[in-house]
């Protein structure tokens, strides 16, 4: 969990992209870093196949530098989409403070969404955390593909949003909905920030 | 603390800089919120000696710094075989 540290005056938050393979997760994380500043721009750890897929899974520091006298972090990671790399999620997973489920809006792509949604909910419930309540985002991407090929937002809501999560639609490729997307996350998981028991100390 | 606010947010622009200010707003309002309530507990765990697994682990995460990297490069491996 993040968690506001008052000794080393750090805050740190890891939030995973999540969702079925070719979703867009990669290309969010590619925006958030192509719309760096220079000077803030650490390195992007992408580890793709030859075919450009994510192979094990991205990893993006943002140093957002100090605020409220606090050095402030926040972990971009992506997981591999394709099934076979279970493991890699569950790893990925780990200490997870925030996960934005990317969905294909792609009708024929809504079987895939449903079984990595599944998959993300025994993931977390894995690692000893609640699927009902950790802070979560749908993005429903690839929203410029022709009228006919996509499913509308409110049947994807309907579908895959049991819990009436915050939603955006978004075009990835483009950059759009990919920030609104990223903010509504970092609120939700800000909005959680606790302090440090001693123990954590 | 007012004025490193001012001065990100003078250096940035675009989205991101949407994205740093609003972060900056939330951060601020919860930080402020817990403070008092944490203070001393965070100055009494200061006067206890790490154990020695937390000797082990670095504490101080960098930009960049997986800490967890052992651990995934060893099922990157698993996986791969």
């Amino acid at each position: 969990m993040s968690v506001v540290n008052y000794g080393t005056r750090e805050i740190t938050c890891k939030i995973v992209y999540y969702g079925p393979g070719r979703s867009g997760k990669t290309t969010n994380l590619q925006h958030v870093y192509s719309q760096l500043p220079e000077e803030r721009k650490g390195k992007m750890v992408s580890l793709a196949t030859e075919t450009d897929r994510t192979l094990f899974f991205d990893f993006l520091p943002l140093d957002l530098g100090t605020i409220s006298g606090f050095a402030t972090r926040f972990q971009l990671y992506t997981v591999p989409g394709q099934v076979y790399y279970a493991a890699t999620r569950r790893l990925v997973l780990q200490g997870v403070d925030g996960v934005v489920f990317v969905a294909d809006s792609q009708a024929r792509q809504m079987a895939e969404n449903i079984e990595s949604l599944q998959d993300l909910h025994a993931n977390l419930a894995e690692e000893g955390l609640d699927p009902r309540t950790i802070p979560l985002v749908m993005q429903y991407n690839k929203r410029d593909l022709p009228a006919a090929e996509i499913r509308p937002i409110e049947e994807l809501d309907e579908t895959l949003n049991f819990r009436g999560v915050p939603h955006f639609s978004a075009t990835a490729v483009t950059g759009g909905g990919v920030f609104e997307t990223l903010r509504s996350i970092a609120s939700l998981v800000l909005s959680r920030l606790s302090a440090p028991t001693a123990k954590e100390s | 603390m007012a004025k490193e606010r001012q001065a990100n947010e003078e250096d940035e622009s675009g989205e991101f800089a949407d994205f740093l200010a609003d972060v900056s707003q939330e951060i601020a309002q919860r930080v402020e919120s817990l403070d008092p309530k944490v203070a001393p507990v965070a100055a009494e765990a200061k006067k206890t000696p790490p154990t020695a697994e937390a000797r082990k682990t670095p504490t101080t995460a960098d930009a960049g710094v997986i800490t967890e990297w052992p651990s995934i490069v060893e099922r990157m491996i698993e996986e791969m075989r």
